[in-house]
């Protein structure tokens, strides 16, 4: 399934958040959006998901969508978002509640995905009990539950200290590279871009426009190589001097209302 | 000033971080209420304290023994049960329904706000007659004063509970396409249950306090009967009696919603 | 019309001053507990008449809401002496020792109708008519162990039926009484005559009896122990001056005229004025609450006896109270229904 994403305008009343924004995501791919602080990035998350009516624009979705899929698009929120008063179990059944399921097929499909991300010896814990990294597993595992098209990733690793963040990273890359499902990952950290993205873009600060779209170029499993690292820090560089005076400017300015 | 030890080569750092950790002793508490029984009853018995204003704790006890002896205490503490048993439950069936209509619908939040405000202070007890009046004297005006009062702290625990769920919780749930009906009983309701048990915890002393006020109508039995006429024929051992059994209630009940509480939010 | 209301009060004044006996001797403060309602006119009389003063009394009204407090106000010492009815509550503090009656206030006495026995609409309509109709049926009383509901009990005696036939409610006040009548919630209610009427002329209500066949002793005089021991004389003169002032209210409002109702009196319009300044209440209001009570302040002991038996009775006084030992009969001459 391919992802057209054409926002021409979105506001907050009279503040402009996004002004003309267009991309395609295609089937497959990690898209990462980075950009200063404040510059509408989970904004656009949103209104890809379709939790944020945008001003004017509209998302629109080319293709079928993979075989026993219940949600089309979901969510891998930065707080985790998970009921406290749940178990891990229960938080990843969540989402198939709604559906049409016998129990054990929602039983099944729950004990998958907490196969999937580490998490079958935790089925029974209480979100309280779990490390943040633990917390977003669960995050993760409740958003790849429903069989998605689309991964939304709202910054899901911002909440985690540097150690646990690195982890998670190369856990949700092996994941992936085994699944390939689309994502679109937002962060405002470069090196999670790069070892993520096939391709980056970049959004200026508010309001938030395309900078440029860059592409990582070197396949995910090759980047922790050697060969790759010259690459990479070229890339980081180039996508550094593209944000750091946006960056700059975005952290003088006020915070509005 | 600053600390001169430290000046001085060699010294040790000095504690600073003890106190503002309060903990809890039960056998401190026990103690006090021991305490306060003995200086009460000792007052009395060495003639400090005139017996006529205040009865002994011994004249209590006794009072307390005869009514339970009698049967009398068991009559009038059941029918008072049924009255706050029911009352409560009503109240709070109402104040669940509004306070979650009032968290989730803009016209009724717009409506509800201006009115729960506007009527909550309104002292019961001045309705009385108007109660009298619509709902007459018998078991049901008894049952609204009791649900009125429990009414509105539980509009207000379950209104402010659910607007206080995160917000986020609830956008997870629509991004997973959860009808409205499931976010509000699988989110809504038990993120608001903390604010609701402390609302139970109003609205149960509410009961047990407006019990008295209800009995004020036409009761000839029930516990707030029986206080009310202890008072009014000056029994004062019979009034301690029955303001001893009201509180050993209070104290019973809200031991029960500590229990509740720890095994339905254990999760905080 | 100052000049008429001068001479009025003069005359008042006169009538007051002829049963003033004793001497005078230096000043002394009484503090003196009282509930604004017509039956505390003597004490009003006597204040604006200087009947206090002229027996060298400083008295300091205090205002109360209700009877019991200021029996209790007597008991802690916080008030001298107390006028109100006289309550089973009353009676069970005074039984510990606390108080003794030393003087009669308002009481029952027939031709004098100041508390009505009424039907709700519903149940007059099904056959509630007379006293004798009573029993099976519903009664609401302000409290139980009040005045009202004494007062039933002894209309039940006279009428040869068992009280305890009777459904007695509390209401706790007079407006929820009314509130119940007005909604046929109750079968009857015993209540003042000022609540009753009004009730009675809208329909509302049916009369079914003055509660004023048997005379009683409803509100008397009262102070502590400790007051009799350590100041008897201070309390003998101001015995004597609300005598006076019982006489001046007896002359101004309770001759009885030929229709057999009473008869504007002395010193009546002036009377009432002062009772209204006091009471807050309009003339109006205060005319149509005005008791009987004896013109000497004797008290119908043998009823206090018969009060306290019948509470006894009915459980709301207890056992051990002895009725002698509530009265102190010394300062007043010639008490009435003495018992044998």
């Amino acid at each position: 399934m391919r992802l057209h994403v054409d926002i021409r305008r979105h506001a907050y009343d009279d503040l402009a958040v996004l002004d003309g924004v267009a991309f395609t995501v295609e089937p497959g791919e990690i898209l990462c959006l980075i950009g200063p602080s404040g510059c509408g990035k989970s904004t656009l998350l949103g209104i890809v998901g379709g939790l944020v009516r945008p001003t004017d624009g509209r998302v629109s979705t080319e293709g079928a969508l993979p075989e026993g899929s219940l949600n089309p698009f979901t969510f891998v929120f930065q707080d985790f978002a998970l009921l406290p008063w749940r178990s891990v179990a229960q938080n990843v059944a969540f989402p198939l509640e709604h559906h049409r399921l016998t129990a054990s097929e929602r039983d099944a499909l729950v004990a998958e995905a907490l196969r999937r991300t580490g998490l079958s010896d935790f089925a029974a814990a209480l979100p309280k009990q779990l490390s943040g990294g633990m917390r977003q597993r669960v995050g993760i595992a409740r958003a790849l539950v429903v069989r998605p098209a689309l991964l939304l990733l709202d910054e899901p690793l911002s909440a985690l200290d540097a150690q646990t963040r690195e982890l998670l990273t190369e856990d949700f890359l092996d994941l992936w590279l085994r699944e390939r499902t689309t994502a679109i990952y937002v962060t405002h950290n470069l090196d999670e871009a790069l070892r993520l993205a096939d391709r980056v873009v970049v959004l200026s600060r508010r309001p938030g426009r395309i900078k440029e779209i860059v592409t990582v170029g070197v396949p995910q499993r090759a980047r922790r190589g050697p060969e790759a690292a010259t690459t990479l820090a070229a890339l980081r560089e180039r996508l550094w001097s593209l944000i750091r005076d946006e960056a700059a400017i975005a952290d003088r300015e006020m915070v509005h209302g | 000033m600053a600390d001169t030890a430290l000046r001085e080569p060699g010294a040790a750092v000095r504690f600073r971080g003890g106190g503002f950790l309060p903990g809890t002793s039960r056998l401190a508490a026990v103690a006090a209420f021991v305490g306060l029984i003995l200086v009460w009853q000792a007052a009395i018995s060495f003639g400090l304290v005139s017996p006529v204003f205040l009865p002994s704790p011994v004249e209590i006890a006794s009072a307390l023994r005869d009514l339970t002896m009698s049967g009398e205490l068991w009559r009038h503490l059941s029918i008072s049960l049924v009255r706050i048993g029911s009352g409560w439950a009503l109240g709070t069936a109402a104040g669940l329904c509004v306070g979650t209509a009032m968290a989730l619908f803009s016209l009724a939040r717009s409506v509800g706000l201006p009115m729960v405000s506007a009527l909550y202070p309104i002292p019961k007890i001045a309705l009385l007659p108007l109660l009298i009046l619509w709902l007459g004297i018998g078991e049901v005006s008894k049952t609204a004063t009791i649900a009125l009062g429990v009414f509105f702290p539980t509009v207000i625990a379950v209104y402010s509970g659910i607007d206080n769920v995160p917000r986020n919780l609830i956008r997870m749930a629509q991004s997973f396409d959860v009808p409205f009906r499931d976010i509000v009983w699988k989110i809504a309701l038990p993120g608001a249950l903390p604010s609701i048990m402390s609302g139970f915890r109003i609205s149960v002393s509410t009961a047990l306090l407006l019990v008295v006020a209800a009995e004020m109508i036409g009761a000839e039995s029930g516990i707030g009967a029986f206080v009310l006429q202890a008072g009014n024929l000056m029994q004062t051992d019979q009034l301690m009696a029955g303001v001893t059994v009201l509180s050993i209630l209070g104290l019973i009940v809200g031991a029960a919603l500590s229990w509740a509480e720890r095994a339905l939010l254990a999760w905080r | 019309m100052p000049n008429t209301g001068t001479t009025r009060r003069g005359a008042l004044g006169l009538i007051a001053a002829a049963s003033v006996t004793g001497a005078r001797a230096e000043v002394e403060a009484i503090k003196v507990g009282v509930l604004k309602l017509a039956s505390s006119g003597p004490v009003f009389l006597a204040q604006d008449l200087g009947l206090f003063a002229s027996q060298g009394l400083d008295v300091q009204l205090r205002f109360f809401e209700a009877a019991q407090p200021v029996a209790v106000a007597t008991v802690s010492g916080d008030v001298d002496v107390g006028v109100t009815g006289l309550t089973a509550g009353f009676y069970n503090l005074a039984g510990k020792g606390a108080l003794k009656i030393v003087a009669a206030q308002a009481r029952e006495e027939p031709g004098y109708k100041l508390v009505a026995v009424v039907a709700s609409r519903k149940a007059a309509e099904a056959g509630l008519r007379r006293i004798e109709d009573l029993p099976g049926h519903a009664a609401a009383v302000t409290q139980v162990g009040s005045s009202f509901h004494y007062s039933l009990g002894l209309l039940a005696q006279t009428h040869g039926f068992d009280i305890a036939r009777v459904r007695i409610l509390p209401m706790q006040s007079v407006p929820n009484v009314v509130s119940a009548l007005k909604g046929s919630q109750v079968d009857a209610a015993i209540i003042p005559a000022t609540a009753a009427t009004p009730l009675i002329a809208s329909g509302d209500a049916t009369l079914i009896a003055w509660a004023d066949e048997t005379p009683w002793q409803v509100a008397a005089m009262f102070t502590s122990p400790r007051m009799i021991a350590t100041r008897r004389d201070a309390l003998q003169r101001f015995v004597r001056a609300y005598q006076a002032g019982t006489a001046a209210f007896s002359a101004a409002f309770l001759a009885l005229g030929p229709d057999g109702t009473p008869q504007p009196g002395p010193g009546a319009e002036a009377g009432l004025a002062t009772i209204a300044k006091y009471t807050g209440q309009s003339v109006a209001s205060v005319r149509d609450s005005i008791p009987y009570m004896d013109p000497q302040a004797r008290l119908l002991v043998g009823d206090i006896y018969r009060q306290v038996r019948w509470y006894q009775g009915q459980k709301l006084v207890d056992a051990g109270v002895d009725p002698a030992s509530v009265l102190d009969l010394g300062f007043v001459d010639r008490h009435l229904d003495l018992p044998k």
